[in-house]
């Protein structure tokens, strides 16, 4: 169909809210990234400094720490984690024996809690399971024996990250998991039933045509999580503070540290430029993928 | 549910061992899910001094009369409103958009939903220091309004997605027929499209409203003044660096999750077959 006027008057609202508040912001940044403005002289601006800052982050062991923190750490332990345990909870909650124990609508209750869990809240419930002194996490480790003096979980160095992907796990496990088994209901039964009678494994079956047929439903849910994940703030920031020290500063954090407690504002742009580059990036990849799979208009 | 779909072991035999393993990760899973969520619950409605004693728990509402006087009700109605006027500006903006990347021919158009698209994958927070310099010129801080412009902007770009997925499953032959009738391309969507759409619309709110619902960056960059923050920046200002109002941070968090845990009950199924397939059908 075409009709320039129903075009431009539909689309205009959306693109002036993400000009405005999407676009403005992006292109602040980058113009703020090569300038050495601080907190305190925001009112004349800082003076043009060129790729200093990028220059300085570059050369900056901090900063390929935090870029380790964020891309393996936060990003691909993540999001792996999530992804492996969704694809092993869908594939059970499909089975059979789960069927025969008639649990799965209350299992599809009960799995909304923590996902309808604010990260706030979730972040707020898991500082306390963790808690040295009073956490319940402790007390059934100590009451089975397997330690002698309780954990501070997300104040030593070897237990912070664990306890950080536990935390997200916990918040984001959900979504994934009813989405890959969203997808394996729309699967036709005929096809593994031939594939059982031709004498299929059960490991077979989830080779050659459960892991197929999910592919795309993986591929969209690992790139959307990519995003969420590698961008997030709150998790890191409000369960940790980046720390103990800066042991689990990220990228979103590091931005937030060097603008509000630094007072840096041209550096910490600096930071998010890159952050937004890497993202961008990955976004192209994920756009071609969506674009390619659809027509737009079509009947799919 | 649907009874069509094939279950791993009726007839490739997982085998007993395989069997009890399936349970026994699904129990697990479900201990881990529920176990802290119900703990919260529980606590939130014993007193301080027993809420984390071993010994026997006094019950009361006294945590969340005490609540109230803290004046958390008046948060709760800046969340609902906020969150509600944001989520169906932002709806209907995109089902507008949606409507017309799905539909329409026009120059441009693939390079502007890939751009659409691509905002998903941008940080908040690089937005945050440039739009509290811009609103703190415009002297939005402390104002409602700057923080709904920004919830209405962030959530566009998922919406879009999500609704031109729903979109691309309902027939363009009904749209054409419509047009051929003399129907303009308004009243095909508001009249025959929008209605046939309306589980994924119900589904995307539901969304962006749990996006806005939970947000805190913002909110923390943007409003100072108590009176006018939302729910989770109140609940984080109970969990002090020094002192931790137990009381209130239970019975705070309850509040906070129980309107989306509602919300989401009925479309749970509409979102999360909706996300995974999306625009990729």
């Amino acid at each position: 169909m075409h009709s320039p006027r129903f075009v431009a008057a539909a689309l205009t609202p959306a693109f002036l809210f993400l000009s405005c508040f999407y676009l403005y912001p992006i292109l602040f940044n980058v113009g703020n990234s090569l300038t050495d403005t601080t907190l305190f002289q925001l009112k004349n601006g800082g003076e043009f400094v060129g790729l200093a800052n990028f220059a300085e982050l570059l050369s900056s062991p901090d900063f390929f720490r935090v870029l380790w923190n964020t891309v393996f750490w936060l990003t691909f332990v993540g999001v792996s984690t999530r992804v492996l345990l969704g694809l092993a909870l869908a594939l059970a909650l499909n089975s059979r024996i789960i069927e025969r124990m008639k649990v799965r609508t209350l299992f599809r209750i009960l799995i909304l809690v923590p996902w309808a869990t604010p990260p706030i809240v979730a972040i707020v419930i898991w500082r306390w399971m963790l808690d040295a002194r009073v956490g319940e996490l402790n007390k059934l480790l100590l009451a089975l024996g397997f330690i002698d003096q309780p954990i501070a979980f997300l104040g030593t160095a070897a237990w912070v990250w664990p306890a950080l992907i536990v935390i997200i796990t916990w918040n984001t496990l959900p979504l994934m998991a009813l989405s890959f088994l969203a997808s394996l209901q729309s699967l036709p039964e005929e096809l593994v039933e031939a594939a059982a009678i031709d004498g299929a494994s059960p490991l077979q079956v989830v080779r050659y045509i459960y892991l197929p047929h999910l592919k795309p439903t993986i591929i969209v849910m690992i790139l959307m999580s990519t995003f969420w994940t590698f961008n997030n703030f709150v998790y890191v920031w409000l369960t940790t503070g980046a720390g103990p020290g800066y042991y689990t500063n990220v990228m979103a954090t590091e931005v937030y540290i060097k603008a509000f407690i630094d007072g840096r504002l041209g550096y910490s742009s600096a930071v998010g430029v890159v952050m937004a580059l890497l993202m961008g990036a990955f976004g192209i990849l994920y756009m071609r993928i969506v674009t390619q799979r659809s027509r737009f208009g079509g009947v799919m | 549910m649907s009874t069509s779909a094939f279950r791993l072991g009726r007839s490739t035999g997982m085998g007993l061992a395989g069997e009890a393993l399936t349970v026994l990760y699904v129990l697990l899973v479900l201990v881990f899910f529920i176990y802290p969520a119900a703990w919260i619950f529980i606590a939130s409605f014993k007193t301080p001094e027993t809420m984390f004693s071993d010994g026997p728990a006094r019950f009361t509402v006294a945590n969340y009369v005490s609540l109230m006087h803290t004046g958390f009700g008046r948060n709760m109605l800046n969340s609902f409103y906020l969150c509600l006027v944001s989520v169906l500006i932002s709806t209907a903006v995109s089902i507008a958009a949606a409507y017309c990347f799905s539909r329409m021919r026009f120059r441009g158009r693939n390079i502007l939903f890939g751009a659409v698209l691509l905002g998903q994958t941008f940080p908040w927070i690089i937005l945050v220091t440039p739009l509290f310099i811009f609103f703190a010129r415009l002297g939005l801080l402390n104002n409602h309004l700057s923080l709904m412009v920004v919830y209405i902007a962030v959530t566009i770009p998922f919406s879009v997605y999500m609704l031109v997925g729903y979109l691309e499953g309902i027939p363009v032959s009904l749209d054409e027929a419509a047009l051929i009738d003399g129907a303009s391309h308004l009243q095909i969507l508001v009249l025959i499209i929008l209605p046939l759409m309306m589980p994924g619309v119900v589904a995307t709110a539901t969304y962006s409203f749990l996006v806005c619902w939970s947000e805190y960056l913002f909110a923390l960059a943007f409003l100072t003044t108590t009176e006018l923050k939302t729910m989770p920046l109140v609940l984080q200002t109970f969990f002090g660096d020094n002192v931790v109002e137990w009381n209130h941070v239970m019975a705070a968090s309850v509040l906070t999750t129980l309107p989306t845990l509602l919300i989401f009950l009925p479309v749970q199924s509409q979102l999360t077959s909706g996300l995974g397939s999306g625009a990729v059908k």
